[in-house]
């Protein structure tokens, strides 16, 4: 019932923040059309706050439409809402001032179902890194992250197969793209007429450019909300490979994305000691 | 330093139906030079590679090398400066990290990793670039043609689309 507590906490906070004129406005969730259902609501008068909901269907990553915005906004922040916001602030993309974090301690958000949404069963890091108020929960604590599945097929062919049994489903809708809080570009690779990365067909080589190369532009970026899973109209789950970089690079740079907003961004950066892992004559993986 | 001696039987490709491609990103001022080298001073190495120069190897964008390899690329070899030698003093450093991640994401996916080779090669290792080419063909002889952008057999029966 600690939902119920946390949504009373939040209206409370939501409906002081826009009387006291401290914020322009508030983005959070509101109920949906369909019963159940959670949709991100932009909350600009006082009145509205008793619209707000809080419940594990709140599945949407606000951080999202943070990005672009002028006006100061607060937010209610789940912890991967939060570290999406952080990792706009190492990227300035966002300034601090212009933000009102109302960090809420997440306990794992569910699906229509009732199973864990994407990504929500694995994750370990549940209370928001950055703040400026936290709505607590005291059910719930930090642990550790359920470790990447996409080293279990050991064999390459495999490994192949997997990534081909989920790229046969993609329609290259972009779907995945909109949704996650990481693609900011102005013009997506995939949309660029010169040079034009995308083979002329629809094929796999076409699927294999943009998922991999998507998921290359968010090695050290991705935040691991479950976004692009969860929006996906046909199922693909390229989130593993993700994940797996991401444990990659944790294991080797000691970066972890979204918790310090002082850091530097991952792949921008660089020490002269790093490990040549997979390099002719270099460092050979652990 | 192999030099003009004569070439070991794993990098000559014996298929009459295929011939390797690879593709070659060179960094203007080292690698590019260390070929250049290399052959002026008539050192032999196997003729698949197809050279691109490039400004600097922190200038190589990852996707240049997801899209060769989904456009038939056989192989794709990178090299830069040494670490430390980098014209721009630092490009090298950002594009190390950017391919040891960009490896380990392609073996994940199921792409063999001896297509992919990364490597540094100053202008005065002609001997040296002899040597990488040499490597990475033989590696890529093995594998035979690149099937990575066709599904597999138990995927959709082996169709393209």
């Amino acid at each position: 019932m600690s939902f119920e507590i946390q949504k009373e906490k939040i209206k409370q906070i939501c409906r002081e923040l826009l009387e006291k004129g401290e914020v322009d406005a508030i983005i959070g969730y509101t109920a949906g059309e369909i019963e159940g259902s959670r949709i991100p609501y932009i909350f600009s008068k006082p009145e509205e706050a008793d619209k707000l909901e809080w419940d594990e269907r709140c599945t949407p990553n606000l951080c999202t439409y943070l990005h672009g915005r002028t006006d100061k906004v607060g937010i209610v922040a789940k912890p991967c809402d939060t570290r999406g916001i952080v990792n706009y602030l190492v990227e300035n993309q966002l300034e601090k001032d212009k933000v009102y974090i109302i960090g809420v301690d997440c306990a794992g958000m569910k699906d229509e179902l009732g199973e864990p949404s994407p990504g929500c069963g694995e994750c370990g890091i549940r209370q928001p890194p950055l703040y400026d108020t936290r709505v607590e929960n005291p059910d719930v604590t930090n642990g550790k992250d359920a470790p990447s599945d996409a080293a279990d097929p050991a064999d390459l062919m495999e490994k192949l197969e997997r990534f081909q049994n989920e790229l046969k489903k993609c329609i290259l809708c972009f779907s995945c793209r909109q949704a996650c809080y990481g693609c900011y570009c102005q013009v997506c690779f995939m949309d660029r007429g010169v040079p034009n990365w995308q083979p002329a067909a629809p094929d796999l080589g076409a699927k294999m450019v943009y998922h991999l190369g998507r998921a290359m532009h968010l090695s050290g970026r991705c935040v691991e909300c479950g976004a692009c899973e969860r929006t996906c109209a046909s199922g693909v789950n390229i989130r593993y490979l993700i994940k797996e970089i991401s444990d990659f690079i944790e294991k080797t740079y000691g970066y972890k994305t979204g918790l310090d907003a002082e850091g530097q961004p991952v792949m921008a950066s660089y020490a002269f000691d790093d490990r040549e892992i997979g390099f002719l004559g270099g460092d050979a993986d652990e | 330093m192999g030099g003009g001696e004569s070439m070991a039987d794993e990098t000559v490709n014996t298929n009459p139906e295929w011939e390797p491609k690879i593709i070659a990103f060179l960094c203007n001022w080292c690698s590019y030079a260390g070929a250049d080298l290399a052959g002026t001073g008539r050192l032999q190495y196997p003729p698949y590679v197809r050279v691109i120069r490039v400004p600097c190897s922190g200038r190589i964008n990852p996707i240049y090398i997801i899209k060769a390899l989904a456009d038939g690329a056989d192989g794709v070899m990178v090299s830069g400066c040494h670490p430390g030698d980098c014209h721009y003093l630092s490009g090298n450093m950002y594009a190390r990290r950017r391919f040891t991640v960009l490896k380990k994401l392609l073996t994940a996916a199921g792409i063999d990793p001896d297509r992919v080779h990364f490597t540094w090669v100053s202008a005065s290792e002609g001997g040296r670039f002899a040597d990488v080419v040499r490597e990475v063909t033989e590696k890529v002889i093995k594998l035979g043609p690149n099937r990575t952008c066709e599904y597999t057999e138990n995927v959709l029966g082996g169709n393209r689309i």
